[in-house]
This record gives structure tokens, sequence and C-alpha cells, in this order.
């Protein structure tokens, strides 16, 4: 059986985290933005996971306990503010969202 | 109470009363006037008896220390300072006194009588001043009192002017005066007179730039040329004050000040103040003749009066270049001295006369002070005229008054010391001797020509009384020898000529008075018009633009140069300092801020960017790339 | 010896500020107004309490009343500690003084919103006592911005004409120079190695081990230029005419009378004998800034004013000339005397700030052109203001005399050309002062005024601005006759901080 290399969960984090990076970069609808962004967050729980795996401890396992925690309020915070948005604005596309000007 | 007491008794009697008058009696004029003229009579007695007493002292306080630097304030009173403090008292209450007639309907009664004592207070002051620093207190503060007592008629613009031009014309005086003081301090490490006159003649060399300097004090205060200017206008003031101010006192402060610090004088200064007095003499005299305010004609005699002292100060060692040795200097300083306090004295007595009597003909007139305005008042005002009389022959030099002997003295210091300020002196007599008669002539000889002159009357007691002590006083002032033997120290110092250089003199005295006097008396017609101003026009006109020269110049620079040269600098700051550059400034920034606005499109992705941008440019600089 | 059973300096601090936080919790107006007075006479009884007391207090290192109070930041050597030295006495006295004059004249202004005004006005009163109370140097910048903020406020709500443009530009510039200085203060606080930002230990540490000469002239240089801005030393000086044109009468008399001070007091307490190797590289250009500045193209540019409350604002900026010819002399006459100048010019510049409000509820306009004649209408307000303004161009028997005469002496020894154009201010500023008197008061009145007047015919100073003006004006005369009431507890305290520079100068 081929035991995956620690250099393997990078290079797959790594990728996770660009798609998700890229498309907050790219995307203009919020929702995708936002998704984009709770992928770059996986990413990074993945690594974290990973290099707890490898050095033998505990610690980035915890890591991920908490962002994950945080994350799922998060999301529910996020979710509830583009709604919200979108009830004010009837849109979620950011680049008509440009209120933070004047 | 000790004579210590008694001089600071008579320094602060005049600023008690005047505090009084300012704080309680505002309104009450009559009160004003009433305590006023009792610090008058109490200065005057205890002047008297000061004097009289012939003990002299010195004494003083430290006022302020700042490290090394001390300031006191003290009383220095040698028999210089007793005879002026007399003149002070005596000139003093009998302005006084006239002044309760004089002004008895004045609105602004009190305050008046508190600039009297106010300036009584200053006066006195200098007169006691034992240093530098404390007489330019003093001297300003009559600076102020002046100013306050000329601007008394407020409401009138000349007497707002007026007292403006006086104050502003004094401190640019005061400039070289103030200057002069601190470079003294510095050069000799101190300003007391009695410690200079120490130091002196331990050997410390003077610097002519010294008593130059100083003497542009007195070049302010005693209006000699060319700031004479303030004084003519001065008339502004009410007469009392002309009388007190502007004729007997405070101008003579320069003069007075001059011989306080005589021990500072070197030939190069003295040279200078005998010129400058001698121009002021003959400059104000040819001006009197044209003058028909009969208070401009005194005050143009007064500035060339005062021009005399001043240069029989300076004439008073000027010899020490041709006659040398070390005593002779001290000697012929001192004679500069006498001569000048000489006629201090007398003009003072004599002066307040004729500023007393043109004010009593004034009051009598109802304010009326153009002398071909008036005529034959002779017979209306019998006192006045008899007194007037008195006071006009005294200051032509009138044998065995008052003028005669003090005048005598300068021409005869001048005689032998130079030849052409003898001569000019000696013209200048002339020319004294010509306004005064003209002056005389027209007001009291002749008939009434205007309504106010055939009803002209004189006035009451307060009016004539001060005339009356005056007149004696300029008929007697002059024989020192007669006067108790108190002010020796000054009097010894009056030069005397003998022998063939005495007749010499008189003959040169008798003269010219009787050549300026008779020929004034038989051109001047009692007319309502000049009579030079009709048979010489040319000469009657270019003595008006003489007179009015200086202040034509001043006036352009005023106006022209210094307003023009103010306005420009003002027009620099509001458009450059304040305009262009900062709000140039503010324009670079608002650049700045337009730029940066720039960036701010407030949308998401965007920012998204300039923050990946900043990562990247983070992550080179810890990198090491810049 | 002091014998209250309080702090006296803490009092004079904390009274008014205690009552600007009791209005801005709602205290009802009349309430606040009362106690207006209260808070504003605490301060100003304080002042004369420990004047009275000075000599006799104990001591420490000339410093006297000294009392610490802990801030939780002892560890980075800040603490609330306050004492009075003999320079500071004046300056303490002064700021009572004429915060009590503003107090009582803007209690009668009848200001909109007086609550909030007089709020401003109390921080401010609190501030201007902590400054010259404090001895540590973090404190003394902190009540300063203290007493600036509300002059910003104030300016730009109560102010006159171009108030807008008016506070912008004071906050800018003022904001600069007490930036420029607080960096020059923690520069010497982390040079000086004592940890402390209390005064006498900066000196200490100082005096021990005296900073580089060339990090010393860098130093002098923030502080020269940062309190420079803040006394309107030329050319960095256009906010003050402007400002003190467009604020309120009150703050305008505690700012250009007290607040300015700051900077000369800063200069004096701290630059000169912490950086004495600073002070004298930067005297020359000082002086010749002050005097060709200040003191004759400011003097110049004050003759061509027209408003009444700018000439002021111009004649204060003139004088500060002679104030930084002092500094630049660096002896003990000629820091003396700028301490001298300092505060018979508050009271001065106070007095004249109030006057011209009072001329102008009378004449309803600020312009001289279309005055003239106010003397016959208003004999008193005329006295006051002739007072007032030959206090201001140095006449004997005004304090303001004192100080000049001691600068010019002083500055001889430094340069007899410098000391000759100085002089030639005194006969500048006697042009435009007596001018403007005139302008207001003598001669007939101007056409524009007889309209005014015969609409609302002006009546004489009332109590109410009499007595604030009779609390100034007294000062001055005080000062006047008897300068030994500054100048003896002044001597012991200069020659400690002088000492540091003629030393070096020696060197």
């Amino acid at each position: 059986m081929i035991t995956p290399t620690l250099n393997a969960y990078l290079v797959l984090s790594g990728l996770l985290f660009s798609i998700g990076f890229f498309g907050v970069l790219i995307r203009k609808n919020t929702l995708v933005i936002f998704m984009g962004l709770e992928l770059m967050l996986v990413a990074s729980t993945l690594a974290l996971v990973a290099f707890s795996r490898y050095n033998g401890t505990m610690d980035g396992n915890v890591f991920v306990f908490f962002i994950l925690t945080v994350a799922a309020a998060e999301v529910a915070v996020g979710l509830a503010i583009i709604v919200a948005l979108f009830r004010k604005r009837q849109t979620i596309q950011v680049d008509q969202l440009d209120g933070l000007k004047n | 109470m000790t004579l210590l007491q008694h001089a600071l008794v008579v320094l602060l009697l005049p600023l008690v009363s005047a505090t009084i008058i300012a704080l309680f009696l505002r309104r009450a004029g009559n009160w004003a006037a009433g305590i006023s003229v009792l610090a008058a009579t109490a200065i005057a007695a205890i002047a008297l008896i000061l004097a009289l007493h012939g003990g002299r002292f010195e004494s003083s306080w430290e006022w302020l220390r700042l490290g090394e630097f001390s300031l006191s304030l003290g009383i220095k009173f040698d028999d210089l300072a007793a005879l002026m403090l007399v003149i002070v008292g005596i000139v003093g209450l009998c302005v006084h006194v006239f002044s309760l007639g004089y002004m008895h309907d004045d609105a602004a009664k009190a305050r008046f009588f508190g600039g009297l004592s106010i300036f009584m207070f200053s006066m006195i002051g200098i007169v006691f001043a034992d240093n530098l620093f404390m007489m330019f207190i003093f001297w300003e503060l009559v600076g102020f009192s002046s100013w306050l007592l000329i601007n008394h008629w407020h409401e009138k613009k000349s007497a707002a002017d007026a007292s403006k031009k006086a104050f502003i014309v004094n401190r640019v005086g005061d400039f070289g005066f103030l200057l002069g003081i601190i470079a003294c301090y510095y050069a000799f490490g101190t300003v007391n007179l009695t410690e200079l006159a120490t130091r002196v003649e331990g050997g410390a060399v003077v610097a002519s730039s010294i008593p130059l300097l100083l003497f542009c004090g007195a070049v302010g205060k005693s209006a000699q040329l060319p700031l004479q200017v303030w004084l003519p206008d001065a008339m502004e003031g009410p007469t009392p004050v002309s009388a007190l101010i502007h004729a007997a006192t405070m101008v003579a402060a320069g003069i007075y000040m001059l011989c306080r610090i005589n021990v500072l004088m070197v030939p190069e200064a003295l040279t200078v103040i005998m010129w400058v007095g001698t121009a002021t003499a003959l400059y104000a005299a040819l001006c009197a003749i044209v003058q028909s305010d009969i208070k401009k004609v005194l005050a143009y005699s007064t500035l060339s009066q005062l021009g005399y002292m001043v240069a029989a100060f300076g004439l008073g060692s000027l010899a020490t270049k041709h006659e040398m040795g070390a005593t002779t200097h001290e000697m012929l300083i001192a004679t500069g001295v006498g001569a000048a306090m000489f006629h201090l004295t007398t003009h003072a007595f004599f002066k307040a006369l004729m500023f007393l009597g043109s004010g009593s003909v004034i009051h009598g007139c109802h304010h009326e002070q153009d002398i071909f305005k008036m005529g034959g008042l002779r017979t209306r005002m019998p006192l006045t005229f008899w007194t007037f009389t008195i006071g006009v022959a005294a200051i032509m030099g009138m044998p065995f008054l008052a003028g005669f002997f003090s005048k005598d003295a300068i021409l005869y210091l001048a005689m032998t010391k130079s030849t052409p300020v003898f001569i000019v002196l000696a013209f200048t007599a002339i020319l004294t001797a010509f306004y005064m008669v003209r002056l005389w002539k027209i007001t009291f000889l002749g008939t009434p020509r205007t309504h106010e002159a055939d009803h002209a009357h004189e006035g009451g007691f307060t009016l004539t009384m001060p005339l009356i002590v005056l007149a004696v006083l300029s008929l007697v002032g002059g024989y020192t020898a007669y006067y108790p033997k108190v002010f020796t120290q000054v009097f010894e110092l009056i030069p005397e000529a003998h022998d063939s250089a005495h007749t010499v003199i008189l003959i040169t005295s008798l003269t010219v008075m009787i050549v300026g006097a008779v020929s004034a008396f038989f051109l001047y017609q009692c007319s309502p018009n000049d009579t030079l101003a009709q048979k010489a026009p040319g000469l009657f006109n270019a003595l008006g633009a003489l007179r009015n020269s200086f202040d034509v110049a001043y006036d352009y620079y005023v106006a022209k140069i210094q307003q023009r040269f103010a306005m420009l600098l003002n027009f620099l700051e509001q458009i450059f300092l304040a305009g262009l550059i900062v709000r140039g400034f503010s324009g670079v920034v608002g650049l700045f801020g337009m730029g940066a606005r720039a960036l701010h499109v407030g949308k998401l992705s965007v920012y998204l960017y300039w923050f990946f941008g900043g990562v990247v440019i983070l992550w080179l600089f810890v990198t090491g790339v810049f | 010896m002091s014998n209250l059973p309080f702090d006296p300096l803490l009092a004079a601090i904390v009274t008014p500020l205690a009552l600007a936080l009791a209005i801005a919790l709602g205290l009802p107006k009349r309430w606040s107004v009362l106690l207006s007075y209260v808070a504003f006479a605490i301060p100003a009884l304080m002042a004369l309490h420990v004047w009275w007391y000075f000599g006799d207090a104990a001591k420490d290192h000339g410093y006297a009343f000294i009392t610490e109070y802990s801030t939780g930041l002892d560890a980075s050597g800040i603490q609330l500690k306050l004492g009075l030295n003999g320079i500071a006495l004046p300056l303490f006295v002064l700021a009572g003084l004429v915060g009590l004059a503003a107090g009582l004249y803007a209690i009668q202004s009848g200001a909109e919103r007086l609550k909030i005004y007089l709020m401003l006005l109390l921080i401010m009163q609190g501030g201007l006592m902590g400054v010259f109370a404090s001895i540590d140097v973090f404190f003394f910048y902190f009540f300063h911005e203290l007493a600036l903020i509300p002059t910003f406020i104030m300016v730009g709500v109560w102010g006159g004409r171009d108030r807008g443009y008016a506070a912008m530009k004071m906050t800018i510039y003022l904001t600069l120079g007490a930036m420029l200085s607080l960096i020059g203060l923690i520069a010497l606080y982390v040079k000086s190695g004592a940890n402390s930002f209390d005064l006498i230990s900066l000196r200490q540490a100082l005096t021990a081990q005296p900073i580089v000469a060339t990090l010393q002239n860098n130093i002098f240089a923030l502080l020269m230029f940062g309190f420079g801005i803040l006394v309107s030393l030329w050319p960095l000086h256009t906010w003050a005419p402007l400002g003190y044109g467009a604020a309120p009468s009150s703050n305008a008399m505690l700012h250009a009378g007290v607040l300015k001070k700051f900077g000369l007091y800063g200069l004096i307490q701290i630059a000169l004998p912490l950086l004495p190797a600073g002070s004298l590289h930067w005297s020359g250009p000082l002086a010749w800034l002050a005097v060709i500045g200040n003191v004759l193209v400011v003097g110049f540019i004050t003759m061509a004013q027209r408003d009444l409350k700018q000439l002021v604002g111009y004649s204060s900026v003139m004088h500060m000339g002679y104030a930084f010819l002092g500094i630049a002399a660096g002896t003990t006459l000629g820091i003396g005397g700028v301490v001298l100048m300092m505060v018979a010019h508050g009271f001065s510049v106070a007095l004249l700030f109030l006057l011209s409000t009072s001329i102008y509820h009378r004449t309803h306009t600020f312009s001289m052109d279309e005055m003239g004649g106010l003397a016959q209408k208003t004999p008193v307000l005329a006295a006051f203001f002739v007072a007032a303004t030959f206090a201001s161009i140095g006449l004997p028997g005004f304090g303001n005399f004192w100080g000049e005469l001691t600068i010019f002496v002083a500055l001889w020894q430094f340069s007899p050309l410098i000391t000759a154009l100085a002089v030639a201010g005194v006969v500048i500023s006697a042009i435009y002062g007596l001018r403007s008197a005139a302008n207001v008061f003598f001669g007939p009145a101007s056409d524009q005024l007889a309209g005014v007047t015969a609409r609302h015919p002006p009546t004489d100073l009332a109590w109410s601005e009499k007595v604030p003006a009779l609390i100034l004006l007294g000062a001055l005369l005080f000062m006047g006759f008897w300068p030994k009431s500054i100048s003896v507890p002044l001597n012991a305290a200069l020659g400690e901080s002088v000492r540091a520079v003629q030393q070096t100068a020696a060197k």
C-alpha cells in the first residue's frame, strides 16, 4: 500500500488553498467568494492535520477542532450577512456593493 | 522727619493724589482740583524747606535684581536737584492755582488735575533720580503725562494727533537714550550718577558714542532739531499744561539730564551738542516770526531758548580742545552746566509767566488764540499786560531782569569758545527781541479788532495771582548773588565776564536787544494782517516753508514710506506667507490626499488585490529583496 | 508654610475639571453657572495662596509644594508629580488670575449654549493650572493638550469671522508644533537614561552625563521649532492673529495670555537646562529670526492692521519676539526678563482681548476705520483701554516694562546690533499702540459709528466687565510697582537652570 507522504498532503492543501484564493480574487458573487474563503480555511486545516500526524503530536488536531467550531459559527454569521445584504440591495455581486466609497 | 522722608513725601504725594483722583473722584471735579492743588502746595513748601535746609543726601533701594543685574530706585539730592526741585515746585504750584480758574468749567476737570498730579510725580522722579535707569523710568512717565494732558480735549482730532505725535517722537529719542544707558551700564558697570563720576575721575575712558546716545534722549524731550516737531503741536493741550510741561519743566528735563551726566561728556560729543542747540535756537526763532497763534509763538520761543541752553551746555567744555590739561577740562564742562541751568531757571520763570499770561488772554478773549484778532488788551487786562511785559522784557534780555544775566552768561561762553556760535546766538537774540515785541504789540497795543477782544476782561484771583508771583520771580530771578547760599554748587559755575569782555558782552546784548525790539516795534502795525506778510511776502512765505519743512518731510515719510512699507509687508504676509506658502503646502498635502482617494474605490475585490499586493511587498521585504 | 488640609496645586487643577465633568453629566444650567464662579475662583485663590507662602515653603531642588500621585504607569517613569519652582510660580499665578478674569467674562458674556462653553473653558483652565504645576514632563505635555483641545472646539463653534478656516489652521499648526516638541521630549527621555519623566531626575541625570553636542543641537532644534510654533515664532506665526481674531474673547484671553506661554516655559524649564550646548548653538539663529521676523517685520505688519482684534493678535506675536530674544541671550538676566515679560504680557494681552470685545459690543465692528470718538461715550472703557495699550507698549509702572528693559539689557551682551534693532521695536509698538487707541477712542466719531451709536446708545463699562478688567489691570500695576514679587523667587530658580548654559558657554 502506498502511504501518502507529508508532501502529498501539503501539495493537496496548497492546491485547495490556491483554488480558494483565486476564487476569492476572481469571482464576483459573494456566495462564491465565501465558499472560496471556506475552501482556504479547509486547506489550512488539512495542512494542520497532516503536520500533526507527521509530528506525532496532538497540537494540530486541537487547532483543527477550534477552527471547525469557529468556522461553523462564521458560516452561520456570514451567510446571515449575505442574506441580509441581498434583502437590502437585491444583489450580492461585489462589484455592485461599493458602499464603502463615499 | 528726616530730610530723606521729606523727599519721599514730595515724591509720593502727587502719586497719592493722582491715585485718589483716579479711583474715587472721577466725577467730583472740584474735589479733585482741591486735592491736586493741595498736593502741589505741599510739594512747593517741602521743596523749599528741603532746598533751604541745605542738607544734601543720597539714598537708594534695590528694586529689581536678576542675577548680577541690579536696578535701584534712589534719591540723589544735591544742589542741582534742589534747584530743579524748587523750580518744579514753584512753577507747579503757580500752574495748579492758575488751572483752578482756567479749567473751572471744564467737563473733565478731574482727569486734568489727576494728569497734573501724575506729571508732578514723574517730574520729581526725574529730579531725584540717582541713576540713569530710574531717570529713564520717570522719563517715560513724563512722556505719558504729557500725552495725557495734550490729549485732554480728545474729541478734537488735532489734539489726539498732537498727543500721539509727541509721544512717538519722544520715543524715537528714547530709543537712543535707552541704548546709551545700556551701553553705559556695560562700559562702567554702573549707571549710578555718583559712581559714574567716581569711575570717570578714576580714569575710565568714555567712548563718544555713549554721551551722544544719551543726548538723543534730550533731543527728544527738549525738542531739539530734528525732533522738535512735536512741541509746537503740543500747544493743543490746555494752556496751563503748556506753561508747566511744555515750557518750564518737562522740556527742560533734557537739559537737566545733560547736566546730570556731564562727567560722561567728551569733546566730540559736546561739539555735536553745541551745534544742535545753536541750530535749534536759530531755526525756532525764525519760525516764531511768522506765527499768528499766541501759543505757537511762545512754543517756538521755548524751542529757541531750549536751543540756547543746549548750546550753552555744549559750549561749556569745547575749549578743552584748545586749552589742554586735565584740570581745565573739568572746570570747563562745569561752566556749561552753570550757564545752562541758570538760563533754565530764569526761563522757567519768565516763560511760565508768559504762557500763563497768554492763558489769561485766551481766557479773557473766550478762547481766541489768533493775535491778529486781539489788540488793545492793555487797557482791558492791565494786570496781564504788565506782567506779560515783564516776561517779554526778561526774555529779550532787558538789563537787570532775569533773562539778561543768564543770556549774557551764555553769550560770554560762546564768545570765548566759538565765534560762529556766538554770531548765530547773537543773531538769534535779535530775532527773539523781534518776535517778542511783535507778539506783545499786536496783542496788547492798538485798539481791539474783534468783539471778543473788545469785551476781554481780567480773570479772577486764581488767574492773576500766579502771574504776579512769576513776574516778581522774573524780575529778581537773575540775581544769583542774593539767592540763599544753597545752590552754590550750581551757581558758582556760572561763567562771568570780566573787564573788557564784560563790556563787549554788555554792548552786544544791549545792541541786539534794541535792534530787534525797535525794528519790530516800528515794522508791525496794529492791524488784523501780518505786516511782514504784506511788505515782504517772499520772506514771509519762505519762513513759513522753513517752519513746515520738517513736518512735510516727516509726514511724507510716515504716509508714503513707513505706512507703505507696512502695507507691503502685510501684503507679502497675507499673500505669500499665509497664502502661497501655507496654502501651497496644504495644496501639496491635498494632492496626496486626492491620489490616495483615487485608490479608495469601495470595491471589496479591489481591496483584496491591494491586500495581496501588500503581502507580496512584505514578503519581498522580509526575504531581503529590497 | 502652606497650612491647608489639602494639596492646593491639585485642588487648582481638579476643581475646574470636576465641574466640567459634572456639567457634562447634565448639571442644570443655573447650577453650572453658579458653580462656575467657584470653580474659576478656586484656582486663582490657590495660586495666590501658594504665591504668598512660597518664600517660606520647604523646597527640594528649588521646588516647593511637591506631591506625588501614582498613575499606574510608574514603571515607565510617569507620575503625577506636582510642585512649583520660582519660574513656574509666577506663571501659575498668571494662569489662575487670567483664568478667573476669563471665566468671569465668559459667565456674563451670555454666549449661546453657555453650559458647554463654560465646560470647555473649565477644561482649559484645569489644563493650564496643570501645565505649570507639573514637574513631570509627561503631564506637563498632557495638560497642555488637555487645554488645547477646547481651543479648537471653541474657535470652531463660537468663533467669529472665518472660524472654520481659523480653527482648522490652528489645529494643524498647533498639532504640528506639539508633535515636534513631543518628539524632542521623548528623545530627551530616552537619551537621558533616567527612565523617568520627572524633570528633577532628568536634570540630575543630564547634568551628570550630558548628551553629546550634535545630538543636543538636534533635540534643541526640535524643541525650538516645536515650541516655537506654539509661541508663534516667525515665520510660523500666521495661525496666531487669525486664530485670535476668530476666537471668542474668553478663549483668546486664555490662549494668548496663558496657553501660549507653554512653549516659552518649556524652552526655559526644559530645553535650556537640559540642552545647554544645543541652546548655545541655536541662540544666534533664534535671535536673528526673532528680531528681524517677530519684532521688525511683524511690527510693521501690525502697523498696517485695520482690524482691532487682528492688531492685538499681531502685537502679541511681536512681543513674543522679545521673549525669544531673552531666551537667546541665555543669561539669568535675559531669562528672568522673559519670565517677567511672559507674565506681564499674559495679563496685558488678555486685558486687550477682553476690552476689544467690549468695544465690539458697543461699536458692532472691529474695523478701526469705522470707529473714533468712543471716549466721549464710554470714558471708563477708554481709560482701561489706554492703560492696557500703554502697558503693552512698555510704559514704566506696568509689568511689561521690566520684562522689556531686562531683556534689552541682557541682549546687549549678546549683540549690541540686535539690541538696537530690538529697541527700535519699542518705537514701532508705540506707533501702532497709540494709533489704535486714537482711532478707536479719540477725535470725532466716524459716520458709521455715529449711526451705530444712534441706534444702540453705548453704555460705559458694566461691573461685570469691569471686575475682570480690574483683576488684570491690578496685576499689571502690582508687577510694575513691585517687580520683586516675581524676581525674588525667580532668581533662585534661574540660578540653577541657567548655570548649565553658562558653564557650557565658559567651555
